[in-house]
C-alpha cells in the first residue's frame, strides 16, 4: 500500500496533465464559431449551465459520496474514495469523451464538458457500491480508468449511433454502472465471506449520515435528468417529470418497507435507497411528452420493485449467484434503470411516432451487454493480486487505509458508555 | 410486559397509503396537464433556482432541525421526506381546485409546484410539535387535514379579505406551529420520567441537528422571497431577511449565555432561536426600507424566541398544570421557533401596513388595522379549529397509536439490523 498507491495515483495523475496539454483547449468566442455545428452550446448560456453544473456536483461528491456511508466502519472509506474516484474521473472522462467526439487535432471544453465528465464519474461511484468494503484504493483507480473508457465507448454508440434519446441517462449511467459493478462483484466474489462478515452492519448514527447523502440526492435529481436537456420547454417537462416521479415513490416505497417487514415497521435501508429509484427510472424519459400521471405511475412502480429487489432479490444474488452486492445498487440503479428503458420504449410507442422503439431497445441491450463484458473483464485485472487487496478479515474495516482515531472503536462498541460520560459533568 | 410489544401498523399503513396514491393517480390522470406555454429562459432558471432552494429547506433542513433526541433520529429525517413528499401531491391539487380559474384541467409548471412546496412545509412544521408520539399513520391522516385546512385558509384569505399570494403564504407558520400545538395539546403526555430519558439530547444527534440548522439558516432568505414576484420586493425581501437572520443568531447566543447560571450556551436555544429572526421577517419582509429596523425586528425575535423556551421550560417545569396550556408537549420547540417569532412578523406587518396609509386618511387607518387583525386572528382560529379536529380523530384507538411507554423511541417504528444496545 505505502508504495503502490502513491505511484500509481501520482503516475496518473501525470499522464493526465499530459493529455490534458496535448488534446485539450478552452472554450471561447472565437473557436466556437469556428466550430462546424455548434448549436448546443453558446457563451451566453454557459452562466445558465453553470447552475445545473453545480447541482450535479453536489450530487456526485456529497450525495454518493454520504449515501455509502452506512456501514459500521467503513464511513472514511466510503466518503474518502468516493471523493477520490469522483476527482481522477472526471478529468479522465473529459479527456475520453472529447477525444471521441473530436473533429480536429484539439477539442475545446465549457460548462456542458464538464457536465457530461461529472455524469461519466457517476457510473463508476456507482459500481463502487456494488464493491464497497471489499477493494483496495489502488484497485478503484484501475477500475476508474477502465469503466470510464467502457462507458464513453458505449455512450458515443447509444448516443451517436443507435441515435437513441438518453437524457438522464437511466441506461447508458444507471443501468450501465449497476451492471458493471455486479459482474465485477461477481468475479472478485470471496467465498470466505460467503457468512455475513460481521463488521457488514451499521449503526444508528452510520445510518443517518447515509440519509444525508439520500437528502442530497433527491433534492437535486431534477438537476440530474435536465442537465443536459435542450433549454426551454423540454428541460422544464424533464423538471418537473422528475419531481412528480421522486414523489411518488417515496409513498410507495414507504408502503412497501412497511408491506414486507414484520410489525409493519420500516427498514431504514430501503428508505436511504429506494427513495431514490424514481429518479433513476425517471431518467430515459424525462424530456418526452408525457403526462403527469405517467411520471407518477413510473415513480410508484419504480419503489414498489426497489424495495422488492432489496429484500428478495439481494439475498438471491448472494446466496445462489455469488454476487454479493454491498450498497444494492442492483436494485437502486440496475433494475430502475432498466425500468426507464423499458419506459421509454412503451412512451415512444404511445405518444412520439417519430422516434424508433428498436433503437431504443438496442441501446438499452448495448448498455447492459457491454457493462457486463467490461465488468468482467476488469473484475479479471482486479483479481490479480498485486493491488494490495484487503484480507477477507479485513473487509469493512477503514484502519487498513487510513489514520483511525482509537476512540472511534471504543465508541462503536460501547456507544452507551459514552453517552453516559459525555453527560455526567453537566450534572 | 403487555404495552412493550409495539401493535402492528402492517395491515393499516400500507393499504392506506396505496389507496392514496392511486387516487392520486387517478385525479391527476383526469385533471392535470403540464403547462407548455414557453418562457423565457431567464426567467425560468430563476424559478428553478429559487424552487430548488425551498426544496433544500424542506426536505434537508426541516428534516434534519429536528434530529436533536437521542433516539428518534431515523424518524426525524424519514418521515419529513415521506410527509413532504405527500403533501406536495396533495397541496398542488387542492390549489388547483381552489383556484378561480380552475375549469376542467389545471396546469402544472414549476411556479405551482415551488408553491405547492412551500405549502406542503405547513405539515413538517407541524409534525415538529408531536414527533416522537404518533406514527405514520397518524400523520398520514394529519397531513390530508392540514393540507386541506391551510389550502382552504389561504383561498379565503384570497378571495374575502384581499391578501396577496406572499402575505398568506407567510402566514404559515403561525397556522402550522398553532395547528402542531393544539393536536400536541389531545394527545397523551408522555411519562415524566421515561420521556425525560429519551428525551434527553445527545452530543453527535445535536450535531445532526446543526447541520438542518445551518441549511435552513442559509437558504431562509429564498424562501420568503420565493413568492414575490416583483423584483424590487424580491430584493427587499432577500436583504431584510439576510440581516435579520444574522441578528437573531448572534442575539441567541448571546441570550443562551445569559440566561444560563453558569453562563454556558444551550445548543438546544441555538437550534431554534438563530432561525427566529427569518420566521419573523416571513410577512414583512417586502415592506422594510431599510436594514436598522429589519435588525432590530431578528434582535427582538430572537429575545422572544429565547425567553419563550425559558420560560415555557420553567411552566412545565414548575407548576404543571395551573394553566391548561401547560399541558402541551411540544416536542421539538415549535411553538418558539415558529409560532412566537411567526406572531412578532404578523404584528409587525399591521403597523407597517398602518404607517403607510396617508395621514390625511385617517379613518382608512382604523379599517387598515381591523382587517389585518381580522386575517392574522382568522389564521390562528382556523389552525386551532382544525388542529382541535386532527387531535380529536387522532386520539382513536383505530390508529394503533404507540403506546405512551415506547414515545420518542426508533424502534417502535424501524426494523434495526441487530439487536441495538446501546445507540
Amino acid at each position: 500500500m505505502r508504495f503502490t498507491f502513491p505511484l500509481m495515483a501520482t503516475g496518473l495523475e501525470v499522464a493526465m496533465i499530459v493529455l490534458f496539454a496535448t488534446f485539450v483547449q478552452y472554450e471561447t468566442d472565437q473557436n466556437l464559431s469556428q466550430k462546424p455545428n455548434s448549436t448546443s452550446v453558446d457563451l451566453d448560456t454557459s452562466g445558465d449551465l453553470y447552475l445545473f453544473f453545480r447541482d450535479v456536483h453536489i450530487m456526485v461528491f456529497a450525495g454518493f459520496g454520504f449515501l455509502m456511508t452506512f456501514l459500521r466502519k467503513y464511513g472514511f472509506s466510503s466518503v474518502g474514495i468516493n471523493f477520490l474516484i469522483a476527482a481522477l474521473g472526471l478529468q479522465w472522462g473529459t479527456i475520453v469523451q472529447g477525444i471521441l467526439h473530436m473533429h480536429g487535432k484539439k477539442f475545446h471544453i465549457g460548462i456542458k464538458n464538464m457536465i457530461n465528465a461529472d455524469f461519466s464519474t457517476t457510473t463508476v461511484l456507482i459500481s463502487f457500491g456494488a464493491v464497497l468494503g471489499k477493494t483496495s484504493p489502488s484497485q478503484m483507480l484501475i477500475m476508474t480508468i477502465l469503466e470510464i473508457a467502457a462507458f464513453a465507448g458505449n455512450e458515443y454508440l447509444v448516443g451517436k449511433i443507435f441515435l437513441a434519446s438518453d437524457i438522464g441517462a437511466s441506461m447508458t449511467i444507471h443501468a450501465f454502472g449497476a451492471y458493471f459493478g455486479l459482474a465485477v462483484a461477481g468475479v472478485l466474489y470471496r467465498s470466505g465471506l460467503r457468512r455475513r462478515h460481521p463488521k457488514e452492519e451499521s449503526v444508528y448514527h452510520s445510518d443517518l449520515f447515509a440519509m444525508i447523502g439520500t437528502l442530497f440526492l433527491w433534492i437535486f435529481w431534477p438537476s440530474f435528468n435536465s442537465a443536459i436537456a435542450t433549454p426551454g420547454d423540454t428541460q422544464s417537462r424533464a423538471i418537473v417529470n422528475t419531481y412528480f416521479s421522486l414523489a411518488a415513490c417515496v409513498v410507495t416505497a414507504y408502503a412497501c418497507s412497511s408491506l414486507l417487514e414484520q410489525n409493519g415497521k420500516l427498514n431504514i435501508v430501503h428508505i436511504q435507497n429506494a427513495t431514490l429509484a424514481g429518479g433513476v427510472a425517471m431518467g430515459t424519459c424525462a424530456d418526452m411528452k408525457i403526462p403527469p400521471y405517467f411520471s407518477l405511475i413510473l415513480g410508484s412502480i419504480a419503489g414498489i420493485i426497489s424495495v422488492l429487489g432489496f429484500k428478495f432479490l439481494t439475498p438471491f444474488f448472494t446466496t445462489k449467484l455469488r454476487i454479493h452486492d454491498t450498497c444494492g445498487v442492483h436494485n437502486l440503479h440496475g433494475l430502475p434503470g432498466v425500468i426507464g428503458g423499458l419506459a421509454s420504449i412503451v412512451a415512444i410507442a404511445m405518444e412520439i411516432p417519430t422516434m424508433s422503439t428498436a433503437m431504443q431497445a438496442a441501446a438499452l441491450g448495448s448498455s447492459i451487454g457491454i457493462a457486463i463484458v467490461g465488468g468482467l473483464i476488469t473484475g479479471l485485472i482486479l483479481k490479480i493480486p498485486i493491488w494490495g487487496q484487503p484480507s477477507d478479515e479485513n473487509c469493512y474495516e477503514d484502519s487498513v487505509y487510513w489514520e483511525v482515531p482509537k476512540r472511534i472503536e471504543h465508541d462503536s462498541l460501547f456507544p452507551e458508555h459514552r453517552s453516559h460520560n459525555q453527560l455526567e459533568p453537566e450534572a | 410486559m403487555g404495552s412493550k410489544y409495539q401493535r402492528s401498523v402492517r395491515g393499516c399503513l400500507p393499504p392506506w397509503i396505496l389507496t392514496l396514491e392511486v387516487i392520486l393517480f387517478l385525479v391527476f390522470f383526469f385533471f392535470t396537464s403540464y403547462d407548455t406555454s414557453s418562457k423565457a429562459q431567464k426567467e425560468f432558471l430563476g424559478t428553478y433556482q429559487g424552487f430548488q432552494d425551498v426544496v433544500i429547506i424542506a426536505a434537508l433542513g426541516l428534516g434534519f432541525l429536528n434530529t436533536s433526541l437521542r433516539r428518534h433520529c431515523w424518524s426525524s429525517v424519514a418521515f419529513n421526506l415521506f410527509l413532504l413528499a405527500l403533501g406536495v401531491q396533495l397541496t398542488l391539487l387542492l390549489d388547483g381546485f381552489l383556484s378561480p380559474t380552475f375549469s376542467r384541467k389545471m396546469s402544472i409548471n414549476l411556479t405551482s409546484i415551488q408553491r405547492a412546496t412551500v405549502s406542503a412545509t405547513s405539515v413538517l412544521i407541524s409534525a415538529g410539535a408531536i414527533l416522537g408520539k404518533v406514527n405514520l399513520v397518524q400523520l398520514v391522516f394529519m397531513t390530508v387535514i392540514e393540507v386541506t385546512a391551510f389550502s382552504t385558509t389561504r383561498m379565503v384569505a384570497k378571495r374575502f379579505l384581499n391578501v396577496d399570494n406572499h402575505v398568506n403564504m407567510m402566514y404559515i407558520h403561525v397556522f402550522a406551529a398553532y395547528f402542531g400545538l393544539t393536536v400536541s395539546c389531545c394527545l397523551p403526555r408522555p411519562l415524566p420520567t421515561r420521556g425525560k430519558e429519551k428525551d434527553q439530547t445527545a452530543t453527535s444527534p445535536s450535531l445532526f441537528a446543526m447541520l438542518g440548522t445551518l441549511f435552513l439558516w442559509m437558504f431562509w432568505p429564498s424562501f420568503n422571497s420565493a413568492l414575490l414576484d416583483i423584483p424590487d420586493e424580491r430584493k427587499k425581501a432577500i436583504f431584510n431577511t439576510y440581516y435579520a437572520l444574522a441578528v437573531s443568531a448572534v442575539t441567541a447566543i448571546s441570550m443562551s449565555a445569559l440566561i444560563h447560571p453558569k453562563g454556558k450556551i444551550n445548543m438546544t436555544h441555538i437550534h431554534n432561536a438563530v432561525l427566529a429572526g427569518g420566521v419573523a421577517m416571513g410577512i414583512p419582509c417586502y415592506l422594510i426600507h431599510s436594514p436598522w429596523l429589519a435588525m432590530v425586528l431578528g434582535f427582538i425575535a430572537g429575545l422572544i424566541s429565547i425567553g419563550g423556551a425559558k420560560i415555557l421550560l420553567m411552566c412545565l417545569q414548575h407548576k404543571p398544570d395551573v394553566f391548561g396550556i401547560c399541558n402541551i408537549y411540544d416536542t421539538y420547540g415549535v411553538h418558539y421557533t415558529f409560532g412566537l417569532p411567526g406572531l412578532l412578523g404578523g404584528i409587525t406587518d399591521i403597523v407597517l401596513k398602518a404607517l403607510q396609509v396617508k395621514w390625511t386618511e385617517v379613518s382608512m387607518i382604523g379599517y387598515q388595522i381591523l382587517t389585518d387583525l381580522g386575517v392574522l386572528s382568522f389564521v390562528i382560529v382556523m389552525g386551532v379549529a382544525f388542529g382541535l379536529l386532527t387531535g380529536f380523530l387522532l386520539n382513536l384507538n383505530w390508529w394503533k397509536p404507540p403506546s405512551v411507554t415506547n414515545y420518542f423511541n426508533d424502534q417502535t417504528f424501524w426494523k434495526f439490523p441487530h439487536l441495538a444496545a446501546g445507540y
